[in-house]
């Protein structure tokens, strides 16, 4: 499968909400020279859904893993996707970037296209304190289903808190350990 | 025989006779009662914990829930947010697993030389390559020899392990360690092959070559084997697609997805590597335990010959583009910028997605996928309708990077009973001989 097949049908089927579409060519190899294709490009929140239903049908769809980070107004949230495996060199990474609002923290589930994606999405909940409305379970995979925070948001005080206290404990146990081991 | 007896307190596992009947009578009809089985934190599999939650009506498996995290140690937010530079976390990533130490750093040194745009001095690509490919035939020997374990096979365990021996004196000859080689480092690698040490890999290659055909035999022709693991443990083609599962336990359900095939990386483009499924071996694929056995261990054969082509085709030159630490590190604050790396870790695909921030030491987002975080969503068919004296291998068959079990709980009646690793691996092993007769 080409890079620009996948970019596209994308930009066929998402119209305006496909934006800022960029081709990022990968050489690699030595002796027998290759360029690998990414596509990164931004897509609104509520067209995520229709992205991946597009790209799945182009060929066997594989999620990598959504990445993520607090981005201070907003969450960032980055779905690493790659499609049309099977083949050497046939598969094209696609990066979608999306905005999720920090007073509306909410992204629609693709668990219903690609049911991969769960353990991935729940992770967000619990790191980023993103909702993914229509996943089919969202328990804690990683963390106490009773943590208060979400560790990778950065205007979480109590992480700062927690951090202070891991310092100050470490501190006070310098000496005793040494002694100890 | 309805006589009501006393539970014999060391076969906790089988209800009173009665029960029983009820149980196993009601099996076909699709009665019984369904039991809850938390098993683990501390799992039977490998030494890492995990909890899994079994539905059991009688000996079978109706449903099962996962839970994972009581390792979680937070690795990338110690990346992002504890002041570390990019390569203490380089060192960092190297302690995300102990087994694959070498396919993270590979994955994180790629994303940061896409987002610092650091090109790669041939021969460190290929140096790489050939210590990703000697994990690979020790991660596989290893995974081989617990499967074997599991099984109640320990003279097969004995035999996987003292020949794996051979590839850990050649990855410590090589980087000075058996694991955690510390050899990747941003642009390049930090010790070279040197012309002495081509003939000792050579001679263990050699080694391999010539056990392969044996140590095939050994699993894939012991009626044993196949007893306990043909039909266990399935995995649809079509689920492992739409699970996202990758690596071997892809690979075996006849998928031919592989990421040094699919999209390449570093060298892998010179040794057109292609995704081995049971089919390279005369089956048809059926996604079992006993495919994931042909899979690895024809892995090892793939692993062997990229080893000897990249020994034969080496290039010459540097082997890293930053001799000097300052200056790396003075370009890595520079950096501005994002990027993905990935590789095809012996347990399948690896990815890192890091993005720089110029001015900064840290980088401000890390992420970390490991391979088992993809086919954790498939040991749910797996496990489907299996029999829990299978939950042992099973469990192994996706070569899982948490696990290992100190007890299990059977909850039943609302009384608990507890199950100790030994108990369960002997009702495996009890299997085993019950299916050797």
């Amino acid at each position: 499968m080409k890079a620009e097949q996948v970019l596209n049908a994308l930009k066929t089927a998402l119209g305006e909400n496909f934006r800022n579409p960029e081709l990022r060519p990968r050489p690699v190899g030595v002796a027998k020279k290759w360029t690998v294709e990414e596509i990164w490009a931004e897509v609104p929140r509520e067209a995520i859904p229709q992205a991946v239903a597009t790209l799945k049908s182009l060929g066997p769809l594989h999620i990598s893993i959504i990445s993520g980070h607090d981005a201070g107004e907003h969450i960032e949230l980055l779905y690493h996707l790659a499609v049309g495996f099977g083949t050497e060199g046939g598969e094209v990474m696609v990066t979608l970037r999306t905005h999720v609002p920090k007073n509306d923290p909410t992204v629609p589930s693709i668990c219903g296209i690609l049911p991969g994606a769960e353990t991935t999405e729940r992770e967000k909940i619990e790191f980023l304190g993103v909702d993914f409305v229509g996943i089919p379970r969202r328990d804690h995979v990683f963390l106490p289903d009773d943590l208060p925070v979400h560790p990778w948001r950065r205007d979480e005080p109590e992480v700062e808190k927690f951090l202070h206290r891991m310092v100050e404990w470490e501190k006070g146990h310098e000496g005793k350990e040494s002694a100890g081991s | 025989m309805k006589e009501k007896r006393a539970q014999d307190p060391n076969d906790p596992v089988l209800p009173a006779v009665e029960e029983r009947e009820l149980v196993y009578g009601g099996l076909e009809a699709g009665l019984g009662e369904v039991f809850e089985v938390p098993i683990g934190p501390i799992h039977p599999a490998l030494k890492e914990p995990i909890r899994l939650t079994f539905k059991v009506r009688g000996e079978r498996i109706v449903g099962v829930q996962v839970r994972t995290g009581f390792a979680h140690r937070g690795i990338e937010f110690m990346g992002m947010r504890q002041g570390r530079n990019l390569i203490q976390i380089l060192y960092l990533s190297e302690r995300i697993c102990g087994i694959c130490s070498i396919s993270h750093p590979i994955a994180f040194t790629q994303a940061v030389e896409r987002a610092a745009g650091i090109e790669v001095p041939p021969r460190a690509q290929y140096i790489r390559v050939i210590i990703s490919e000697l994990e690979r035939i020790h991660s596989h020997l290893l995974w081989a020899g617990v499967a074997a374990h599991e099984l109640g096979f320990d003279t097969l365990l004995h035999l996987t392990w003292r020949v794996r021996e051979k590839v850990l004196d050649i990855l410590e000859e090589l980087t000075g360690n058996r694991i955690n080689y510390a050899i990747p480092i941003f642009g390049g690698v930090r010790r070279d092959i040197t012309p002495d040490q081509y003939p000792k890999v050579r001679e263990a290659l050699r080694y391999y070559r010539g056990l392969l055909n044996e140590l095939l035999d050994a699993f894939l022709r012991d009626p044993t084997v196949e007893a306990r693991t043909r039909g266990v443990g399935i995995l649809e083609p079509k689920e492992a697609e739409e699970l996202c599962a990758v690596g071997p336990t892809a690979r075996a359900s006849g998928l031919r997805k592989d990421v040094r095939q699919d999209r390449p990386y570093l060298a892998y483009p010179d040794f057109e590597v292609k995704a081995i499924t049971p089919e390279d071996y005369g089956l048809t694929p059926m996604g079992d335990v006993y495919d994931k056995i042909v899979v690895r261990l024809l892995e090892v054969g793939q692993s062997i010959e990229i080893i000897e082509k990249a020994l034969d085709n080496m290039p010459d030159g540097e082997i890293t583009s930053f001799p000097k630490i300052p200056a790396l590190l003075a370009h890595l604050k520079k950096a501005e910028g994002e990027g993905l790396g990935w590789h095809e870790a012996p347990r399948g695909e690896v990815i890192h997605y890091v993005r720089l921030v110029s001015g900064e030491e840290s980088p401000l987002v890390w992420k970390v996928k490991a391979p088992t975080y993809s086919n954790l969503m498939s040991w749910y068919p797996m496990f489907e309708d299996q029999e829990v004296a299978d939950i042992p291998i099973i469990a192994a068959c996706i070569d899982p990077c948490i696990c290992c079990m100190d007890r299990v709980y059977l909850v039943r009646d609302g009384k608990e009973e507890i199950l100790t690793k030994e108990e369960l691996l002997r009702l495996s092993w009890e299997k085993t001989r019950r299916m050797a007769r």
